[in-house]
């Protein structure tokens, strides 16, 4: 059996493994909550998702290229916080022109990280450490005591995140979550078909060989930032849409559940490998043992983060070990392929 | 007469104060293979980065099509037609065959024509002569394949001149001759294959023209046919082979201190058998992917054998980490310098004490420098050490000096057993000397030598004994006498018949 | 090597990373004593160490793990889940020293698992120690909820907030204590000469028979055990403990450590480096809540620097300072 797993696509075998994980964990969740399968959990799950699926899409993009974006939850929070100041002050913008902005204004900061990661060549944990306090500092000056809050803002925006768009009996399809996995069946699509985006795995499979091959890794690097970034601003705006009231404290810890989500979801920390598709169940599984932990009542919610932490290591470590197991197997395959042919030629 | 596809006009390249070629000429013509012997630190690399502009000449001319240009880097060489293909390969693991071939294709709009990638993929394999699923991933192909994939991408560049670094270093001799056949055939399609290689009988079968350089200046070029193993040998050392290549006596005793039984790693290397006497040098001989280095990294702890006995000093040996081969006495004097032999950026002292330095600590565990520093210098003086002092960078150090430090290091262990892998690698011909002196002094002294070569000449200077391997086989053991490069060379290319183990 | 005019030989003393962290440690103390005149007293300059007193003991152990070429994020997280440890046991009625033994013993576990993640297992520190950032933290708000606890005996709050050899407090002398200390075992000892090794490049130290599993286990666990120390120590100078202790801490602590001349690929850099680079910090936040600026903006600030710190070093001294040497303290 592990022969003919050895032979699928490594990234098909890895969504299969988890997509049996989330049934395995919504199963035994069934057996310990009451009333747990219902609807009313695909919904709450569906509008929390929407955002963090945007922020595992960003991030894995910058993980492929073997780079890492801590920033991200600052940068959703101050695309959030801009938002709204923005409509609370011009009401009567139109909400492209909102949406625009957001990612505009994300896509400066993914600039500005990857300026220092791909030209000055600062690692990219050092930059998006660096960021990640920088940015949050910056909107800490910019709301200067000040909150957003949902009285501020436009109907339409406060009530899009959950307009039902449609109906399967009581799964609602609400417009966030619907945007979302849009946006990530889009980028998932590029990914795989666009020659730009290939040049990404490229570089995180390989540097070198990019750097041979004559790919502009500099331009790579910094786009993927940049587009990151826009994603993060996107996020925000979500994030904007959602909650309605914003403080300073915005999108804190995001980054690190992003990376959980892209890495259960099968992207290698090592980059090269990874699907935005994976990153999504990654965070849907994160997000719905969340959602599932706060109704327990075997386990206190305060178990959330320590239990991300765990999910993490655990799937990192069964990663790296099962790719030994695969490279062991195929090293072996090689010398049985020598050896036939020294015994027979 | 058309004019060469790529001419080096005079060229000269100087690094500070050294002169790696000087006042080179080639010309490379369309349609041939034409081979590149020269010995370690003859230029080879260099020439091949002044090619593909990754170096710039400090004198002389680059042509292209007789018209002189600036190859400004590996992106401007690929649009002219230049392409090198080396003995890593450089492909994407994660990639499948058909994007590793046209990752770097320009033009064909935004998105990836999949099955127009796949069709033009699987034709440019066929047209190699191999036989590829142009679907599976990179990383789960054979070096050889690995190297297949790299050859199609050239070609999909519309290649005209490919040069190919030591290309058959690391395969099977079935890979190999497959390799071999792709070059002629890419020749015959009007490629100009330029083809560097140390195994001279397979310049022979490959080639058209043979150059020979030597530090760094062109000696000769000739017609395949007007020359042979020896005048080649002669031109690439520049002496009499004779007198570099004694052969000192044998300082064997008769006390085994190490016997090996049918020893072997799964997947590497199987039933290797010998033993050997202090005072003995045994050399492995065998072409690069021949395993050599495996049995020794097995003896040595860090690739414990899966089945096999080792015997050392009268007693048997499990050896399973470096620690414990370095507690019995066994020391392995590795083959790269600059990845596992020493660190570079660390002081002369510190790298000699490394492999022992318990024996430098006081009680409290602090390093006693002036012990250290007295260490380093008696080695210094012993092994003629060229440096003005030990606190100097080793990365700062010539090849042979560094040589000699690494050696140092393990000597200071006082092993009773030195594994010496590839001892003159890249190092210049008066350090060579120097070390196989000291080798041979090591023995005479009592110790016992394990010499892995892949230089004929060397094997048959140092080897008391000589242990020929292919393909992780044992193939022969031969005392000195019966010894021959011819024999050797028949037994590591497996022409000859394979002989237990004596 | 061009001509040297006085300038560029004047420059030439300054030549390590050392002598140019010198450089701006004079001119920022400098600007302060301007910014105030209190500035240079010594109640001051003891406060001044105080604020940070706990990341700072932490960047003498992170100078280690740097130079291993490893990193480890979850600091900040095990001060804080070992400063609730030891809230939620003393709360639970638990003798206060039984509690600080237990505390340190949670250290030097968290630390451990870490390092047989990285060590054994072989992944790579930064996703170990970003996944234990995590967990600790949630350990930590298991413990303590949302709930804050204080009270804390006597003796305890005095150990951190009074002097214990006069106006010195505990935590000063330990820092000063733990520096000779590990000074000695870092440029001396043989431990401290794997650690350059390993970090310089890991096969060359296992073909040499060094153990570099363990080495790597070691250091981990005293990354955590020395985390867990300084959580009791901020413990005991604020008196409370809340589930967000030290969140965010390891911003300062790796920044200081890389403004101190650590490379963060391993193999060079001191601890008077660090040294120097701790003072930089210390000072500058000071500096500029003299001027008013806001932790959150002191923070961001500290963020360029970090930036800066690595860049600095390519950019200009390369240029300046021709082939900049580093010492490692010649260990």
């Amino acid at each position: 059996m592990m022969r003919a797993l050895s032979n699928l696509n490594p990234q098909t075998l890895r969504i299969l493994a988890l997509l049996l994980v989330l049934v395995l964990v919504v199963l035994f969740f069934a057996t310990q909550i009451d009333r747990y399968l219902t609807g009313r959990l695909f919904n709450r799950v569906s509008s929390s998702v929407a955002i963090m699926a945007l922020i595992a899409t960003a991030q894995t993009l910058v993980i492929l290229t073997r780079n890492i974006d801590l920033s991200v939850g600052s940068v959703v929070g101050v695309t959030a916080f801009a938002t709204g100041s923005l409509i609370a002050n011009v009401p009567e913008l139109h909400p492209l022109l909102l949406v625009s902005f957001s990612m505009l204004l994300g896509a400066c900061f993914g600039a500005f990280n990857g300026f220092f990661v791909a030209y000055a060549r600062v690692p990219a944990i050092i930059v998006t450490l660096a960021t990640l306090a920088l940015f949050r500092s910056l909107l800490v000056e910019f709301a200067d005591g000040r909150s957003i809050t949902s009285s501020q803002l436009p109907q339409w925006l406060t009530s899009f995140p959950n307009t039902r768009l449609f109906e399967i009996g009581d799964f609602q399809f609400r417009a966030a979550f619907v945007v979302a996995v849009v946006i990530v069946l889009v980028v998932h699509i590029a990914l795989q078909r666009l020659r730009v985006a290939r040049k990404l795995y490229a570089i995180g499979s390989n540097p070198e060989a990019a750097e041979m091959a004559g790919i502009n890794q500099k331009a790579t690097v910094f786009v993927a930032f940049v587009c990151a970034g826009a994603l993060a601003g996107l996020a925000g705006f979500m994030f904007l849409a959602r909650f309605g009231n914003i403080t300073v404290v915005a999108g804190l810890g995001f980054e690190l559940k992003s990376v959980a989500a892209a890495v259960v979801g099968g992207v290698n920390i090592f980059g090269g490998s990874g699907t935005v598709f994976g990153a999504l169940i990654g965070a849907v599984l994160v997000d719905l043992i969340e959602t599932s932990l706060v109704r327990w009542q075997l386990v206190s919610e305060f178990w959330r983060e320590a239990v991300l932490g765990a999910l993490i290591l655990t799937a990192v470590a069964l990663d790296a070990i099962v790719m030994r197991r695969l490279v062991a197997l195929r090293g072996a395959k090689h010398h049985e392929k020598r050896e036939r042919e020294v015994t027979g030629g | 007469m058309p004019a060469p596809l790529l001419a080096l006009d005079h060229v000269s390249k100087r690094f500070g104060s050294t002169l790696a070629l000087s006042d080179m000429s080639l010309d490379l013509f369309p349609g041939e293979v034409h081979a590149i012997v020269g010995e370690n630190g003859a230029g080879k690399s260099t020439m091949i980065k002044v090619m593909t502009g990754i170096h710039q000449p400090t004198e002389g001319r680059v042509l292209i099509e007789g018209m002189p240009k600036t190859v400004s880097g590996t992106q401007a060489a690929r649009e002219l037609g230049i392409a090198a293909i080396y003995q890593e390969p450089m492909v994407f693991p994660d990639l499948d065959v058909a994007e590793n071939i046209f990752i770097s294709e320009v033009g064909g709009g935004w998105f990836q024509n999949k099955a127009k990638q796949r069709r033009d993929a699987r034709a440019l394999i066929e047209r190699i002569g191999m036989d590829l699923d142009v679907d599976r991933a990179a990383s789960g192909l054979t070096l050889a394949e690995q190297q297949a994939v790299e050859i199609a991408r050239a070609l999909s560049q519309d290649v005209r001149v490919l040069i190919m670094d030591e290309p058959t270093a690391s395969l099977s001799a079935h890979e190999a001759e497959q390799l071999r056949r792709i070059a002629r055939q890419l020749a015959a399609d009007g490629v100009s294959v330029v083809y560097i290689s140390h195994r001279l009988e397979e310049i022979f079968e490959v080639a058209d023209r043979v150059t020979v350089i030597r530090d760094g200046e062109h000696i000769s070029t000739r017609l395949i046919g007007e020359t042979n193993t020896e005048t080649m040998i002669a031109e690439m050392v520049g002496r009499e082979v004779g007198n570099y290549f004694a052969k000192a006596q044998s300082h064997a005793r008769d006390e085994v201190i190490l016997s090996v039984d049918g020893l072997s790693l799964e997947g590497v290397f199987e039933n290797i058998s010998f033993d050997l006497k202090r005072g003995e040098v045994l050399a492995f001989a065998g072409l690069i992917g021949a395993r050599r280095t495996d049995v020794a990294l097995s003896l040595f702890g860090i690739e414990p054998a899966s089945t096999g006995t080792v015997t050392y000093k009268g007693e048997p040996l499990a050896i399973t980490s470096p620690r414990q081969a370095m507690d019995a006495g066994i020391a392995y004097v590795s083959e790269d310098r600059r990845k596992l032999g020493l660190a570079m950026p660390m002081a002369i002292r510190a790298n000699i004490s490394l492999a022992t330095l318990s024996g430098f600590l006081s009680k409290l565990g602090l390093i006693d420098r002036p012990k250290e520093a007295e260490a380093a210098h008696r080695f210094r003086e012993r092994l003629n050490i060229r440096t003005p002092d030990v606190e100097t960078e080793v990365g700062m150090l010539s090849g042979g000096n560094q040589q000699k430090v690494m050696l140092a290091k393990w000597l200071n262990m006082n092993p009773d057993l030195l594994i010496f892998d590839e001892p003159t690698r890249g190092i210049d011909v008066g350090a060579k000397a120097e070390v196989h002196d000291l080798i041979r002094t090591f023995v005479k002294e009592g110790g016992a030598a394990i010499v892995i070569s892949s230089d004929l000449p060397e094997v048959l200077a140092m080897g008391d004994r000589i242990l020929v391997m292919r393909e992780g086989q044992q193939m022969a053991i031969l005392d000195h006498e019966e010894a021959n490069q011819e024999r050797i060379m028949a037994l590591a290319t497996g022409q000859g018949e394979q002989e237990k183990a004596a | 090597m061009a001509e040297r005019s006085t300038f560029s030989a004047m420059w030439a003393r300054v030549q390590t990373w050392e002598g140019f962290l010198v450089c701006a440690l004079i001119f920022i103390v400098l600007m302060n004593t301007a910014l105030s005149p209190q500035f240079l007293t010594v109640s001051n300059q003891i406060n001044l160490f105080q604020l940070s007193i706990e990341k700072i003991i932490v960047a003498l152990v992170m100078t280690f793990v740097i130079i291993n070429a490893e990193i480890d994020l979850s600091v900040g997280s095990m001060m804080g889940l070992a400063a609730c440890t030891f809230g939620f046991l003393f709360q639970a009625g638990v003798d206060p020293v039984l509690a600080i033994a237990v505390t340190l013993l949670v250290g030097l576990v968290g630390g451990a698992l870490n390092g047989v993640f990285i060590a054994y297992v072989g992944l790579p520190s930064l996703v170990v120690t970003l996944a234990t950032l995590i967990g600790f933290r949630g350990l930590a708000r298991v413990l303590v909820e949302d709930r804050g606890i204080t009270d804390f005996p006597e003796w305890f709050d005095n150990l951190g907030q009074q002097g214990l050899i006069g106006p010195v407090p505990f935590a000063l002398i330990a820092f000063f204590v733990l520096f000779a200390i590990l000074w000695v075992v870092l440029q001396r000892s043989g431990f401290g000469r794997k650690t350059y090794v390993i970090g310089t490049n890991r096969e060359v130290a296992a073909f040499a028979g060094i153990d570099t599993a363990k080495h790597k286990l070691i250091l981990f666990t005293a990354s955590g055990l020395v985390s867990a120390f300084a959580g009791l120590l901020y413990a005991a100078r604020v008196g409370a403990v809340r589930g967000d202790v030290a969140l965010g801490f390891e911003l300062d602590i790796i920044t200081m450590v890389l403004l101190g001349g650590v490379s963060i690929f391993g193999g060079s850099g001191t601890l008077l480096g660090t040294l120097l680079a701790i003072l930089i910090v210390l000072n500058l936040r000071n500096g500029m809540a003299l001027l008013n600026i806001t932790g959150h903006i002191q923070t961001g600030v500290i963020g360029i620097l970090l930036i800066a710190s690595v860049l600095l070093p390519r950019l200009q001294l390369s240029t300046l300072f021709g082939a900049r040497k580093r010492q490692e303290g010649s260990a």
